[in-house]
């Protein structure tokens, strides 16, 4: 079954984006290096397993739900990713002094 | 075990591990960055196991997190960053 063969290939694919950005958030140095590496999760490695997913479901109610998650997540990456970087910049700005809290 | 679950299993603890310690560690605002990559795997974990055990009624659980998580994440910044600024109101306030 060619489809089923597809599916399984866009799985491997995303789930491979996936573990490299979570790889990439231990090694890379720093905070922004690691913002990077959730966008290679969120934008390629999700959008990649849900497609596979509907790939693999056919066409359908099923499938169509399948990649309007996919969409969101990609659509919901570069916001989160965005509102960590102005904190981050506003941080790194103003260094805050050293609280036990 | 099929393909779906086995993906799962490996995203589970290759994929949620890193995310986890990152999470753990630091800064509070570098563990946020390791939690909302957490929410995103999580996504696909559920997707996966509502594949693999054939239900398709569990996707609805993965659809739900991925509303919910980014906006706990802008949440949490917003949080961060009034705490970053310690009663200090209208700084930028020329008057």
């Amino acid at each position: 079954m060619i489809r089923h063969d597809v599916a399984l290939a866009l799985l491997v694919l995303g789930v491979a984006a996936v573990l490299l950005a979570c790889l990439a958030l231990l090694t890379l140095p720093g905070p922004f290096p690691r913002l990077h590496a959730t966008a290679v999760a969120t934008s390629l490695g999700l959008p990649l397993i849900a497609l596979a997913l509907a790939v693999d479901t056919g066409p359908g109610r099923g499938a169509v739900k399948l990649l309007i998650i996919g969409l969101l997540v990609a659509l919901s990456g570069p916001i989160t990713t965005m509102a960590i970087g102005k904190a981050l910049r506003e941080q790194s700005a103003r260094p805050r002094e050293r609280r036990t809290s | 075990m099929n393909a779906w679950t086995l993906a799962a299993a490996v995203l589970l603890v290759l994929g949620l591990g890193p995310c986890v310690v990152v999470a753990t560690r630091g800064d509070p605002l570098r563990r946020l960055v390791g939690a909302s990559l957490a929410g995103a795997v999580l996504v696909g974990v559920l997707l996966l196991l509502a594949k693999g055990f054939d239900r398709s009624a569990y996707v609805d659980v993965a659809l739900v997190l991925a509303v919910l998580a980014p906006a706990g994440t802008l949440v949490f910044t917003r949080l961060l960053v009034e705490e970053n600024r310690p009663g200090e109101e209208n700084r930028d306030d020329p008057s």
